[in-house]
């Protein structure tokens, strides 16, 4: 085995382009410039509220929307030069389940013909071959092989999802994004379906990109933890090194407003002001309206932060960051 | 001390052509002035149709069961005429939803929704109304509220439009809010300073809370009591302390079980 990551991300920027009918056409920055490598075998959660860019990278490594910039290598292949045939032969490698397995299911298709999909397109198999690949990979997200001749509407969410665990393992995929996968499912069901991705994930060997905002379910699941804010990674570090020690002055905020699972744990805390979409500065900190960090001064808001190492794997964009991470 | 809000025996089923499917069976609970109760339970459990039930608000296909009462302030909501109901509505009892972006008015100024409560309640002085309206945006933290007031639902964040549903809530400080599920489209940091606020709100003008949740987290946070639905059903009802410390139902201790915990070094 290489030390080679599987996945290597460098100065990702994707921008999207709204052309308004009234207004002018406008381009936003959802990614600017993220850099990151996954280990084989390792779980990336990239974290993050919404409209930081943390789906936006997703799908762009996924090359299901186009990047502006920086590169994308996948086990020695440039992500970005793939095209036609060699994109399609890529996709195998690369799964996706997406939150919502309400609208990611085609709802005329039979669950039998949505997991057996890629079986096909990919010539992995046909017929009866692939029926019967089909039932195992039922049986193995925790339906049965006679669910395979019913419709999406007939399954509750839980099994909706795991009919679209199934489809993405279905082709024997490397690396897996599981984009919110589990948030919009009831705790007792969330709770399942977290589990059965462990024990998947395990058993493959699969490389993850687990992208979620909750931050407890990512405690459970990530290796590493990269933590976005506007576009930009602004932590990243080790899961533990990241809950214990959380260096950037986001993380702590986001942190700390999470409500207790304890009642008896209740405490007067310092919220943070602002809404995650609020940009206080073009230069600078993006966080810098927001930031509560007691020596925050007119040096933020004159250059970008840059992402520095605090210890090893330990990575932050603070300039006033002075937290000691050494092990006590 | 009479109780606030005294739901007994409350049973409600939607009809369809393909039969009834009962989506509260029985329910019994009451609320005290002035306390924050958690509403808790999984989709479909029936936290919802409860709520609209109170409120007056179920669909057409609804059906409240015989024997069903619901007595708030001493009145019984389930047989008052629609015209006071209305009255009671926004006055008395109001409602915060999940989803402020569908519960606004997008063709209205965020303000004149605010006002609009005063005006409905028998405020004939519009100007009043807008000045009330204008103190009310710049309680629930809206920055540069005489400006916001003209602002559109759609030129809002999610965490402002759900501040605009609260002061259009407690405008009139009434004394029962329902919130259902408000801060369960907020993102974590946005979710933190709503639940505060709410806190705050509902402590100044004593105006009790029922609060619907999916989020044990958020009842951990914010409620003194809990009731625990399950297929329409209340199985368990408890104080906070002890329904996260000693909770009796199977289900309560399976929901307490499968709740995602942040741990964290002390």
């Amino acid at each position: 085995m290489s030390d080679r990551p599987l996945v290597s991300v460098g100065g990702l920027v994707v921008r999207h382009e709204s052309a308004g009918l009234f207004t002018r056409r406008a381009t936003k920055t959802a990614v600017a410039g993220v850099t990151f490598d996954i280990a084989r075998g390792e779980t990336l959660a990239l974290v993050g509220e919404s409209g930081c860019g943390k789906t936006t990278t997703a799908r762009a490594l996924l090359r299901l929307i186009d990047a502006a910039e920086g590169t994308m290598v996948y086990d020695g292949t440039d992500l970005r030069a793939l095209r036609g045939e060699t994109l399609r032969r890529q996709r195998k490698h690369m799964q996706i389940v997406f939150q919502d397995p309400f609208t990611s299911l085609n709802p005329r298709h039979t669950v039998g013909a949505i997991v057996g999909e890629g079986l096909l397109v990919h010539g992995i198999a046909k017929g009866d071959a692939a029926k019967a690949r089909v039932a195992t990979l039922l049986e193995e997200v925790g339906l049965s092989a006679s669910d395979e001749n019913r419709y999406p509407h007939e399954l509750s969410g839980g099994q909706r999802q795991r009919v679209a665990i199934a489809r993405a393992l279905a082709v024997d995929p490397e690396f897996l994004v599981l984009d919110e996968a589990v948030s919009a499912l009831d705790v007792t069901t969330q709770a399942q379906v977290l589990a059965l991705i462990l024990r998947l994930r395990d058993a493959r060997g699969l490389t993850c990109l687990f992208i979620a905002h909750n931050l407890a379910v990512v405690q459970q699941v990530a290796d590493r933890v990269a933590v976005m804010y506007q576009g930009r990674i602004v932590e990243m570090a080790p899961s533990r090194a990241l809950f214990d020690l959380p260096a950037h002055p986001y993380t702590r905020a986001m942190l700390d407003a999470v409500p207790v699972s304890d009642p008896r744990d209740r405490k007067e805390r310092t919220l943070l002001v602002g809404d995650p979409g609020v940009t206080g500065v073009q230069t600078g900190c993006a966080f810098y309206s927001r930031c509560s960090h007691p020596a925050k001064d007119a040096a933020c808001t004159t250059q970008q932060p840059p992402l520095v190492s605090l210890a090893t794997g330990h990575l932050a964009a603070c300039i006033k960051t002075n937290i000691n991470l050494e092990p006590t | 001390m009479t109780p606030l809000l005294d739901v007994s025996n409350l049973r409600v089923a939607y009809g369809d052509r393909s039969g009834k499917r009962v989506a509260v069976d029985s329910a019994s609970f009451t609320v005290e002035p002035g306390e924050i109760v958690a509403l808790v339970g999984e989709s479909g459990s029936g936290k919802t149709a409860t709520a609209l039930a109170i409120m007056g608000l179920l669909a057409n296909n609804a059906r409240v069961g015989p024997g069903s009462a619901i007595r708030f302030e001493d009145r019984d909501l389930l047989t008052l005429p629609e015209r006071e109901l209305r009255d009671l509505r926004g006055r008395r009892i109001s409602m915060v939803f999940q989803e402020p972006a569908a519960a606004l008015n997008p063709v209205m100024r965020v303000g004149e929704q605010v006002a609009e409560v005063a005006l409905v309640h028998g405020e004939r002085d519009k100007k009043k109304a807008r000045e009330q309206a204008i103190a009310m945006l710049g309680r629930v933290g809206l920055p540069d509220p005489a400006e916001q007031y003209r602002a559109y639902p759609h030129e809002l964040s999610g965490g402002m439009r759900q501040r605009v549903m609260l002061a259009i809530a407690l405008l009139l400080k009434p004394s029962l809010v329902i919130a259902d599920e408000p801060t369960s489209a907020l993102d974590v940091t946005v979710q933190a300073q709503v639940l505060k606020l709410l806190l705050e709100l509902q402590r100044e003008s004593g105006t009790a809370v029922l609060l619907i949740t999916h989020d044990l987290g958020v009842v951990a946070e914010t409620c003194s009591r809990a009731l625990v639905m399950k297929n329409g059903q209340l199985v368990e009802q408890a104080t906070v302390d002890a329904l996260f410390h000693a909770p009796q139902h199977e289900y309560t201790r399976e929901l307490l079980a499968a709740m995602p915990k942040l741990k964290r070094r002390a």
